[in-house]
């Protein structure tokens, strides 16, 4: 399913100090497979590409062409001293390069586009992907990890498409058409030369392997050196608290040190690589030299034959040179591809588009009935849990940290899916709904509360977007604290930075709920919502929802007793099993698990003393 | 305060980008050096085959041939023989030439990592030191993409730049010398329409780097959705606003793609323009040199065939000049927002000469405190407070009143505009920076966790905390329990920002941390919001018992801490409006008196009204 959790991943590699070491199990044949998907990429662009197709066709003609001229005005006009020829021939020459150059406009242009274009639909999809994916898959995977799919791997999937398949084609058409001229103006010496290839094949097949590696520990290995750097940022403010930032920077610098060694080993595949192709090519020339220059001097062949082989060398094996580095970007944007696909190809259980539609407007009625529930396997957090909430009632959800109260909301909320048992709203299995629709007509303001960058108007209005400013404003007096946001500097357009980092905790919890109560939910959820509120503020606010949550199914979850004893039912949750439930005057009674906690509360207000 | 959008004078950061070359200048030489030789030799190898060609062409007339003058022309001349010698030369030459090019690449290779290696450690150094202000303001997206591609551009510089531009200047000499030997006039008449390239890539590198300084602008926007999305995925998907975000991401991506594509315009306009250029040059010397042959006043091999050659390496090398035009402008973009963050001022300096304060007593005071975020708005206004070692103090306030802006002071997250806060009777100001924080356990308001063991977390401040330092920690924040009731115990791994622990388990482990060693100032900004009052007083209980005295700041709304504490400071509005013990508070009529008496209702059973 999900991505496993990283074990060893960069911090803790950094609070460890442990340091990466290569990895064997990377080296992989060319997949195919892969290939192709790769390059179906292109097909939305079935008419950019085809045109792009016959430009490159055209390119690796012209080229060559291009390049043949030479010799063949050298064999020509110039051998027999044919000036007017020559001049012809020129110009003749001017105009080919004119047409190569006006191809080489458009599919420079089309290329670019092509692949931008590619990588633009693929960020695209990747985002699809994510609004869809599981909840589980977001408690396991590093926001670092995702950005470099959006970045990096992108990136290369972008030189492979643009480049890659269109050069090749241009480089293998150029070599072809070298050969053929090189083969009209002598064969048995163009045979010497063609005799001389399986050479390049070998030196060719031992290094791609080698790159192919090297490659992928490269990709692997930056994508720890972001992920190490996006947490270092989120977490800066904790570092700089706890000074650490020299551990921190010691470790990093040998995280980078690490990538760059990798990096190196790559440079020293392809620095004996090219040395050895270059050596390869002069070896061509010293061949064609001796027995080209065997070949004239005896007369089989004219001197002006031999200069146009050396004129086309370049041509014929530069491809061979450059179809190395074609396939290291190949290697790279295969490996990008592979993980941008894996991450494409995540199946997501229980897909909306499967569900049918229409929910419709819902009572807000929703029943537990034997719900188990594990985040991992074979460790539940929630055991044979059942209650049942009528409409528009108000339930309380109560017990010590860690007890099930947020995973229980959860399963409300359809973020997670219950190991056994079934949830049902408005008696409808919840598996059976779609999220989104679901989703429509609920409220949340969750334990982790989260702001977008942007003003507090956009922040609050995320809950309904088609909302006036008339409107938010409206909800903020509802709610009874719209003069604790406006005291900001630029009251409700005041901007808040990165997850609403600065304004106040109290502030940021207040905007969450007023976020959820401009949605208009049937279903409202409020987990802590007021942990980090004033008290005075708090009931304040617990006054105004008392109204506003009329007639709409709420959940609560608080550890302040007001809002308990307003319930119309208490879960008391007690290691993921709910030990008691009732009103809070029954419960009172009880003298059970409820009463200790009730109790606890009471003398934390009256009783023991501090120093005074 | 955000990122300055101002362009920096490019002579200013080309100034500074020659001096990060010039940091590594022995090893760039070494590089020119090596490449130089690589294409003299090459050149050498070019000439040879010339020879032989003439050698070929010649064999009846062998007075003809143009024998260089460092090689003497061998007696037989006009024997096969000699070819056979030039073509074993060639192999040697080609044979050094590989040596060379395999040495160059590695040294290269290794002068960009060391440069990479030596940019990435400096930023990250920087950005672990600049102060809380900075990452209130700039965002994570486009500090990341800093140091990883830009870092890349900018090193490519100096590899791409400097020592491609010294190669570039000694070979087109190199060359240029010898075509000038074989015939001046022809090796003017080719290279005519050199300024002609160099305007125009003057034209194009004039509009390239604001588009492209642009262009990685929007890409910061493009990561910054995509990051935030994964950050709120709980929020976006409970709202069901999927489709809102797509469209927020697909917007940025848009304007992402139409301004690579305002570049692409540019750059597939500009290359086949190059491109026929060349050409031009190349068509020059077929025409003219193939008069020249003509008229036997140039030589078929060492004349045409090796100007060939040499005029294909210039205008190849004429040619990555204007790659290397591209480059500048890539590193130039690159290079104003790498310094940015290298320049951006450390709000919060050490002193140069601190005042060592190893056993801090504990005693904190405020004198005359006044804070703004923007110093033009205040939120902290004339803060006075005395308290000694070993004092709890707690601080209650509405939500904004600025308490979690007075714990930050005592740290120096941030420094007071006016007034003082003192430790120990020392200005903060002048005590080493570590060591001041390294006498205070923060408690942030906002738990977070790094995603790397329970127990790495713990031990976050000290790495080097036993294992029985780190549970005896865990014990007092009543995390120990659970902890061990983890898959794997204290080595479990927890997701990023601690995402798969509930509430209070985050925030014990939290607690656990500033814990930890003891620290003789103890700052708690509302730790026990996500835990429940049993687990609370267990806490305070533990703390109470197993650690020695301490000064300690608790923000708090809860009545149960604030009865416990020596004394209790109310803040509003950024001012101090009451400080006393709770009995003293109480009996005072005010913000604390009602809210005590309100929380003591609620518990005595009646809901309070009003
Ligand atoms: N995403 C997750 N993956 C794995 N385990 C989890 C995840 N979220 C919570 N848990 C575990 O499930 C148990 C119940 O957690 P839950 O968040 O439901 O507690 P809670 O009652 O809300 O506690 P609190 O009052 O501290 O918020 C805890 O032991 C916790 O460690
Ligand atoms: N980093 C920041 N940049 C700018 N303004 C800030 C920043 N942090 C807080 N503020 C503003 O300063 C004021 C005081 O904030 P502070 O966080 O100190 O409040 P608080 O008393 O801790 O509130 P709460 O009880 O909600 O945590 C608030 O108006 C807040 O919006
Ligand atoms: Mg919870
Ligand atoms: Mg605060």
């Amino acid at each position: 399913m999900a991505e496993r959790r990283p074990r060893h991943d960069a911090w803790s590699l950094l609070a460890d100090g442990g340091r990466i070491r290569r990895d064997e199990r990377l080296e992989r044949p060319l997949d195919w497979a892969l290939c192709k998907r790769l390059f179906g990429l292109m097909s939305a662009y079935r008419l950019r590409r085809n045109f792009l197709f016959a430009l490159v066709f055209t390119r690796s003609v012209q080229l060559p062409l291009l390049a043949a001229i030479p010799p063949l005005i050298l064999k020509g006009p110039v051998a027999e001293g044919d000036v007017p020829g020559l001049l012809l021939a020129v110009g003749g020459m001017g105009l080919l390069a004119l047409l190569t150059q006006a191809t080489m406009f458009f599919r420079v242009r089309l290329a670019h586009e092509l692949g931008e274009a590619v990588v633009r639909d693929l960020r695209g999809a990747v985002y699809a992907k994510l609004m869809i994916l599981p909840m589980s898959f977001y408690d396991a995977t590093k926001v670092g990890r995702v950005i470099s799919r959006m970045t990096s791997d992108s990136e290369n999937i972008k030189a492979g498409v643009q480049d890659v398949l269109f050069v090749a084609i241009v480089q293998l058409g150029q070599m072809l058409v070298a050969a053929g001229i090189m083969f009209w103006f002598d064969p048995v010496l163009f045979l010497a030369v063609i005799g001389m290839a399986p050479i390049l094949y070998l030196i060719n097949r031992t290094f791609r392997k080698k790159l192919s590696r090297t490659h992928r520990i490269i990709q692997e290995s930056f994508s720890r050196v972001t992920s190490t750097l996006a947490e270092s940022v989120s977490g800066i403010r904790i570092t700089q608290g706890f000074s650490r930032q020299r551990i921190n920077a010691d470790l990093f610098h040998n995280l980078v040190e690490d990538h760059s060694e990798f990096n190196m080993d790559a440079s020293r595949v392809s620095g004996t690589f090219m040395p050895l192709l270059e050596l390869n090519n002069q070896l061509f020339t010293a061949i064609l030299i001796l027995f080209g220059g065997w070949r004239a001097w005896h007369g089989y062949t004219s001197i002006e034959n031999v200069v146009g082989f050396l004129f086309l060398l370049g041509v014929f094996f530069g491809p061979v040179a450059h179809m190395g580095t074609l396939y290291t970007r190949l290697i790279m944007s295969l490996a990008g591809a592979e993980r941008v696909f894996r991450l494409l190809d995540l199946p997501v259980p229980h897909p909306d588009d499967e569900l049918p539609a229409g929910l419709g407007k819902i009572r807000g009625e929703v029943e537990f009935d034997d719900v188990t529930f594990a985040y991992h396997e074979g460790n539940p957090v929630l055991h044979e849990v059942s209650f049942r909430a009528e409409p528009g009632q108000l339930v309380a959800l109560v017990g010590h940290t860690g007890s099930g109260k947020s995973s229980i909301i959860n399963l409300i909320t359809k973020f997670h899916t219950p190991t056994r048992g079934t949830v049902r709203i408005d008696g409808r299995d919840i598996m059976a709904i779609r999220g989104t629709e679901l989703h429509r007509q609920m409220g949340l303001v969750l334990q982790v509360n989260f702001l977008f960058t942007g003003t507090v108007m956009d922040n609050i209005r995320f809950g309904r977007p088609e909302a006036t400013d008339e409107e938010v404003r409206q909800v903020l007096d509802h709610l009874g604290c719209r003069d604790v946001l406006e005291v900001l500097p630029e009251g409700l357009a005041t901007r808040v930075g990165e997850r609403g980092g600065t304004i106040s905790l109290g502030q940021r919890q207040l905007i969450c709920i007023a976020r959820a109560m401009l949605a208009d939910p049937r279903i409202m959820i409020l987990d802590e919502a007021t942990s980090s509120v004033d008290t005075l503020t708090e009931i304040r606010i617990q006054h105004a929802l008392q109204k506003l949550l009329r007639g709409r199914t709420s959940f609560v979850v608080a550890h302040r007793l007001s809002t308990i004893r307003e319930a119309d039912q208490v879960l008391v949750l007690d290691q993921g099993r709910i030990v008691e439930r009732g009103v809070h005057a029954e419960l009172l009674a009880h003298a059970g698990v409820y009463a200790r906690l009730y109790h606890q509360f009471t003398r934390a207000g009256e009783a023991e003393g501090g120093g005074d | 305060m955000d990122w300055t959008r101002t362009e920096t004078s490019n002579w200013a950061l080309l100034k500074r980008l020659l001096a990060l070359g010039w940091l590594y200048k022995a090893r760039c030489l070494g590089v020119v050096a090596l490449q130089t030789l690589f294409m003299a030799v090459g050149v050498g190898g070019l000439a040879l085959t010339g020879l032989a060609v003439d050698v070929i062409r010649f064999r009846h007339t062998p007075e003809e041939i143009a024998w260089p003058r460092l090689l003497p022309p061998p007696g037989d001349a006009y024997r096969l023989r000699v070819v056979a010698y030039l073509a074993l030369g060639i192999l040697g030459v080609a044979a050094v030439r590989a040596a060379l090019n395999y040495t160059a690449v590695i040294s290269s290779a290794r002068l960009v990592q060391d440069i990479v290696i030596h940019l990435r450690s400096k930023l990250y150094r920087k950005l672990q030191e600049l102060s809380f202000r900075f990452y209130d303001h700039h965002q994570s997206g486009s500090i990341i993409n800093r140091v990883t591609a830009d870092v890349q551009m900018v090193r490519m510089f100096v590899d791409g730049v400097v020592v491609q531009g010294l190669i570039l200047l000694v070979s087109l000499a190199l060359y240029l010398a010898y075509m000038l030997r074989i015939n001046p006039l022809l090796t003017l008449a080719c290279l005519a329409p050199a300024p002609l390239m160099w305007i125009i890539t003057m034209i194009y590198a004039r509009f390239v780097k604001p588009a492209m300084l642009e262009a990685r602008a929007r890409y910061d926007e493009v990561i910054l959705t995509l990051a935030e999305s994964v950050e709120a995925a709980p929020q976006i998907r409970g709202f069901a606003r999927e489709e809102l975000m797509q469209g927020r991401f697909d917007g940025d991506n848009r304007r992402f793609y139409d301004q690579q594509r305002r570049i692409f315009t540019a750059t597939s306009l500009y290359s086949p323009t190059i491109g026929f250029l060349t050409n031009t040059s190349m068509m020059v010397l077929i025409g003219y040199g193939g008069y020249l042959v003509i008229r036997g006043e140039l030589a078929l091999g060492t004349g045409l065939l090796v100007f060939f050659g040499l005029l294909s390496q210039f205008t190849a090398q004429v040619n990555a000049i204007s790659g290397l035009v591209g480059t500048v402008q890539q590193s130039l973009t690159a290079a104003q927002r790498v310094f940015e963050v290298l320049d951006m001022e450390v709000e919060i300096k050490p002193p140069e000469r601190p005042v060592p304060l190893p056993h801090p007593r504990g005693a904190v005071e405020f004198r005359g405190v006044t804070f703004g975020y923007q110093p033009a708005n205040p939120v902290l206004h004339d803060i006075g407070l005395n308290v000694k070692p070993g004092q709890v103090v707690a601080i209650l306030g509405p939500t904004g009143a600025g308490k979690s802006t007075l714990l930050s002071l005592i740290p120096r997250f941030y420094d007071p505009q006016q007034g003082t806060v003192l430790l120990d009777g020392i200005d903060i100001r002048r005590l080493d920076l570590d060591e001041l924080r390294n006498h205070i356990g923060f408690v942030f308001q906002e738990s977070f966790l790094f995603s790397t063991t329970v127990r790495s977390n713990i031990a976050f401040g000290h790495p080097n905390a036993t294992d029985d330092q780190i549970r005896w920690a865990a014990e007092i924040a009543r995390a120990n329990e659970f902890i061990e009731a983890l898959p794997e115990g204290y080595d479990t791994v927890v997701g990023e920002r601690g995402a798969d622990l509930s509430g209070g388990q985050r925030q014990r482990i939290a607690i656990a941390r500033a814990l930890l060693h003891n620290p003789p100032v103890l700052l708690m900004d509302d730790p026990t919001a996500a835990i429940d009052p049993q687990t609370e007083s267990e806490i305070h209980a533990a703390m109470e018992n197993a650690m020695s005295s301490r000064t300690t700041f608790v923000v708090t709304h809860r009545l149960s801490t604030l009865r416990r504490a020596d004394r209790v400071v109310v803040l509003e509005r950024g001012r101090i409006t009451a400080t006393g013990t709770h009995r003293e508070l109480v009996d005072q009529p005010g913000l604390y008196r009602e809210i005590a008496l309100h929380q003591l209702q609620e518990h005595a059973g009646e809901a309070p009204h009003g």
